[in-house]
């Protein structure tokens, strides 16, 4: 079982929060980048679905898929952010958004961005810059658009940021220069934001033969105990782990999360999720194609930890209240499209698909 | 595009030099260079310790002062950082590293099952065993799994309750497989009266004098130590007058620390921490 993990570990926090970046960033909290102004998103998406308001963002994960050959496609999961809802699991949501891709034009992005694909194995956040830039000169559709309110988001960024820093409080109107897009909705809450870099898992693979190596330096821990003839420590067997609070599922949770004590998630396109217990629920099928929904990646508690301790001191917060281990994600196994343009040959539109996410809860709480 | 790019990464690179909230402890290098393997020698644990559980957070932000709370809510415990961080003085040792095997087609797997007790030699205690295939393995998982398992121990006095506790508080037993120990209260000065094997636990227990008594298969010194071991946890299980006062129940540490409760909910809208910046 040789299937490779990748881990979303934390990188540097964003100077604003609110600042946008692009749809290929992996990033947890801030304000989410929709890849075009527009996204035909129905309202009700967007809103928790119990008590209706408006969900702020967790985490967006650039995921795209290099065996379907699918380039653009992005992961949000978005949470509602007041304290009586965040233990739910009904306000919990997971967006997949894909944009759908018609025959022709497969093969001809295929090939360009094909060395550019998948979570790239390096660390270094520069590397998403280089990625965004590949990405953007071999794109033929790229749009001029979007461009050009780039350039003028990023031009007045710095502008902005000031003037947000002096009015304290995050609903009050704020003059904005005017943008192409709508003004950013001050309203929508967001969380601490910062950047996520990759990296692989290198679990330790058991070695088959009982080490001699390791064994000389303890030897003589043997020789100590066993100095006593009398005592002869017979009919020992075989016994797995166990600890008064903690089954075994748990301790080799804890044990792969202290290999890396920092990621924040994990991503395995179709393979095994780290569970936290045994209990899982059953993922069900995609509402578009009917197929069997598999596991893509889950978020790990040291993201909870770590969103905790940047909302120190705000009252009202969200993750103060949240209290679960893992948070798993199902996505459809064929990764359909879900937008309904009826298979013409458009290539533009985006569709967006909502998947099924479990949480694994400590039941201490 | 190079505009934004160079932008977000001047931006990065000033956030890199301070990182402030959370990852003030490591800088990229570090993250980097633990990428390659297991790392060398032990780090600090309390500082790079990221908690898992609720309880995990409350102990590293110090809202939980002593051991005792977690006990008096009989609060599970999985991470072993919390008992190192809120009992200090803990030593521990291996009592027996013995291998056990088990046939195969292709001849015998030997595996290393390793006996740790820690202990602060004043009431608490805990017992590790852990099966792993190398001998330091065994060794560092037994020593995760005892501080798992750190129990509170009561002591009590033989007659005149002068000075510290200094014995068991009644003649408690413990079982395990078929080994059964049995600890009677001793006066001050004997010591403790128990074979080699147990007397190392309840030495590390903090348990100055005592008669011990034990029945069935000893030779099995795996159930011999851990029959001491229930023996010892079933110090605070015994009910005598002491307890007889109605219990006033406290406030669980995770009701006491939620904001949820205390705050009144206002807006719905979270004010997200505002940067100061630097002109």
């Amino acid at each position: 079982m040789a299937e490779e993990v990748h881990l979303g570990l934390p990188g540097p926090w964003a100077a604003d929060y609110r600042e946008k970046a692009d749809h290929y960033t992996t990033k947890i909290g801030g304000v989410p980048d929709w890849p075009t102004g527009d996204m035909g998103i129905k309202p009700e998406m967007l809103q928790c679905s119990l008590c209706g308001t408006k969900l702020c963002l967790v985490a967006q994960v650039y995921a795209p898929v290099v065996k379907l050959n699918i380039e653009e496609r992005i992961i949000y999961v978005l949470v509602c952010p007041t304290p009586e809802c965040g233990p739910k699991p009904q306000s919990w949501k997971v967006l997949r958004v894909q944009k759908c891709r018609n025959v022709e034009q497969t093969e001809g992005d295929g090939d360009e961005l094909g060395q550019g694909t998948g979570p790239p194995s390096t660390s270094v956040p520069e590397e998403q810059i280089d990625k965004n830039k590949s990405h953007d000169i071999n794109d033929d559709d790229f749009d001029l658009d979007a461009l050009a309110e780039a350039l003028e988001q990023a031009a007045t960024l710095a502008s902005n940021s000031k003037k947000k820093n002096k009015s304290k409080c995050a609903n009050a109107p704020i003059e904005r220069p005017v943008l192409k897009e709508k003004p950013a909705d001050l309203s929508i809450p967001v969380l601490p934001c910062f950047y996520i870099y990759y990296d692989k898992e290198q679990y330790r693979v058991k070695v088959a033969v009982g080490s001699s190596s390791n064994e000389f330096p303890l030897d003589k821990e043997m020789t100590d105990t066993g100095n006593y003839e009398e005592e002869k420590w017979d009919g020992e067997k075989y016994e797995y782990d166990k600890a008064i609070g903690a089954d075994r599922t748990f301790l080799k949770f804890k044990k792969r999360l202290d290999a890396y004590p920092e990621q924040c998630f994990r991503y395995s396109y179709g393979g095994k999720p780290l569970l936290a217990a045994t209990k899982v629920q059953d993922a069900g099928t995609c509402r578009f194609c009917g197929s069997p929904r598999q596991y893509e990646l889950q978020l790990m508690s040291p993201l909870l930890y770590f969103l905790h301790e940047a909302g120190k001191g705000s009252s009202n917060y969200g993750p103060s209240n949240w209290t679960w281990l893992t948070l798993i994600v199902y996505t459809c196994s064929k990764s359909c499209c879900p937008s309904s343009c009826g298979g013409r040959p458009c290539g533009c539109c985006w569709g967006v698909a909502e998947e099924e996410i479990t949480i694994q809860e400590d039941e201490a709480v | 595009m190079a505009d934004r790019g160079g932008e977000r990464g001047g931006e990065r690179g000033g956030e890199r030099g301070g990182f402030g909230r959370g990852f003030g402890r490591g800088g990229r290098g570090d993250r980097g260079g633990r990428r390659g393997g297991r790392r060398g020698g032990r780090q600090q644990e309390e500082e790079k310790w990221v908690p898992v559980t609720k309880l995990g957070r409350l102990v590293r932000e110090g809202k939980i002062h002593k051991i005792e709370e977690i006990y008096l809510h009989s609060l599970p415990v999985k991470e072993h950082q919390i008992i190192e961080l809120l009992v200090p003085g803990l030593k521990d040792e291996v009592m027996k590293i013995t291998p056990v095997q088990k046939q195969t087609r292709a001849g015998q797997r030997t595996r290393f099952k390793a006996f740790v007790v820690v202990g602060d030699c004043d009431g608490h205690v805990g017992l590790g065993v852990k099966c792993a295939k190398e001998v330091a393995t065994a060794i560092r998982g037994a020593i995760i799994l005892a501080k798992l398992s750190v129990v509170p121990v009561r002591r009590g006095y033989w007659g005149n309750k002068i000075g510290q506790p200094h014995t068991v508080p009644c003649k408690v037993t413990g079982k395990c497989g078929s080994v059964t120990v049995r600890m009677v209260p001793a006066p001050r000065g004997s010591g403790i009266v128990a074979a080699r094997v147990p007397k190392k636990v309840l030495q590390f227990a903090g348990i100055e004098d005592v008669f011990t008594s034990s029945r069935g298969s000893t030779k099995t010194l795996g159930n011999f130590v851990k029959a001491t071991f229930d023996c010892l946890m079933k110090t605070y299980g015994f009910l005598t007058p002491e307890f007889w006062d109605e219990t006033r129940y406290v406030k669980t540490p995770f009701q006491e620390f939620t904001d949820l409760l205390a705050k009144p909910t206002k807006g719905l809208v979270i004010e997200a921490p505002v940067e100061t910046v630097e002109a």
